[in-house]
């Protein structure tokens, strides 16, 4: 190298590189993963993109044939309905994916996951609370079982399904509360993991679950931020 | 191009699952993002097959849009650009261009002519770059609007990729420099 200059440090470097598009795929997976979880890699990125932005100014505007959104409106409209209707008003984030991720299913399933039991004793009165959770197509992907008595939720897969190297996280929807997360799933092993008990607090019959998958580590916002994969009611059994 | 507070009201309307306000985003937008999308592919079906994912990931992101964090027009372009360098990259060996593009190698300068049809932004862009030496601009220019790796672009100017490193990020914190000057 010829420049006398210090060398660029790595993260910023990185960033740049990426923002620019200059890359090669290993690398620019490497950017992505840390865009997920480093909020101030992100924040060095969306400056570099605001920089490069304007010269898009320059790349000349080509219209799309205009079957393209017959074919948007499609995927994202399906059978001319507006849109998935939620029986409860929930915040639309969440509700937004489910028309999208047909196809989309679940990791491919070790035996069970238990999420265990941390809920100490006194134990409520027994009851069980079972939700099967199906993506929009239909198709169950797992079965929750929530026995109160020992605060522990209890997954049981029934399908297959990818969950391409994201994050499944398990969320809960009451009434018109933004969706709450119970945690990230390991569906991978069939190590049991734990779930705060408070977190359980509140899981009643009417209450509805949702996977989506998230970034390594689950969600960064509080909320989900990747395509929901499947719902479910939980009911009384 | 409607403006930026046109955007954004579709934007959020279209989070709120809002069909109409989601087609006038599309109509808005679409045709800069085809652009974009097709300078860094120029396959007309694979940039078509892109521009649905784009427009399928704003439908579903709308929420996400913070408009404190970046422009909507920004934001949905660096969905299109980054899909299209995704879809780019996952070619198995294909040249990232065809051979009868190859073998034109693209003047980046921007001519006079781009630079009046650009806004003012893109006008103190385009002024900080030509600051520069004209083969780290050009270079800068390549990456950013072909989506070529710094190894390709290094290969087929015939630099050493280090030396092209060096050029284009010192170019950029140059012209980064400029811009906040």
């Amino acid at each position: 190298m010829t420049d006398d200059l210090t060398p660029v440090p790595d993260s910023e470097a990185m960033a740049l590189d990426y923002a620019l598009g200059a890359l090669d795929r290993e690398a620019r997976l490497t950017a992505q993963l840390r865009l997920a979880r480093d909020p101030a890699f992100r924040a060095e990125v969306e400056g570099w993109q605001a920089t490069l932005a304007p010269l898009d100014d320059e790349v000349a505007a080509v219209p799309p044939p205009s079957s393209l959104w017959d074919r948007i409106a499609a995927e994202t409209m399906p059978s001319g309905a507006p849109r998935f209707v939620p029986a409860a008003p929930v915040r639309p984030s969440l509700w937004s994916s489910l028309g999208l991720w047909r196809g989309l299913a679940m990791a491919s399933v070790a035996a069970v996951a238990v999420l265990l039991a941390v809920r100490p004793a006194p134990a409520p009165p027994s009851q069980l609370l079972v939700a099967t959770l199906a993506s929009d197509t239909g198709a169950a992907l797992l079965t929750a079982t929530y026995d109160a008595s020992r605060g522990a939720v209890i997954l049981t897969p029934a399908g297959k399904a990818q969950a391409d190297g994201r994050t499944p996280e398990l969320w809960v929807i009451e009434g018109d509360n933004p969706p709450r997360s119970l945690g990230t799933i390991d569906i991978g092993s069939p190590e049991a993991h734990a779930i705060p008990a408070e977190r359980l607090k509140g899981l009643k019959p009417g209450s509805t679950l949702a996977i989506s998958l998230e970034p390594p580590g689950g969600s960064k916002t509080g909320g989900p931020t990747g395509p929901v994969v499947a719902t479910g009611k939980l009911t009384g059994i | 191009m409607s403006g930026a507070a046109n955007l954004i009201a579709w934007l959020n309307l279209a989070a709120a699952g809002d069909a109409p306000a989601f087609r006038c985003l599309y109509d808005a937008t679409s045709a800069k993002l085809f652009g974009i999308i097709l300078r860094i592919l120029h396959e007309r079906g694979e940039a078509e097959d892109v521009l649905q994912e784009v427009y399928t990931t704003v439908w579903r992101k709308a929420a996400e849009f913070d408009a404190s964090r970046a422009s909507p027009i920004t934001w949905m372009a660096t969905i299109a650009r980054n899909r299209a360098i995704d879809r780019l990259r996952s070619r198995a060996s294909r040249p990232s261009a065809p051979i009868e593009a190859a073998a034109e190698v693209r003047d980046e300068r921007a001519t006079a002519e781009d630079v009046m049809v650009a806004g003012d932004e893109a006008r103190r862009v385009v002024a900080a770059l030509a600051q520069l030496d004209a083969r780290h601009a050009a270079a800068i220019r390549s990456t950013y609007f072909e989506g070529l790796t710094y190894e390709a672009l290094a290969e087929r100017d015939g630099v050493p990729v280090g030396t092209l490193k060096s050029w284009v990020r010192r170019g950029l914190i140059r012209m980064k420099g400029e811009l906040a000057a």
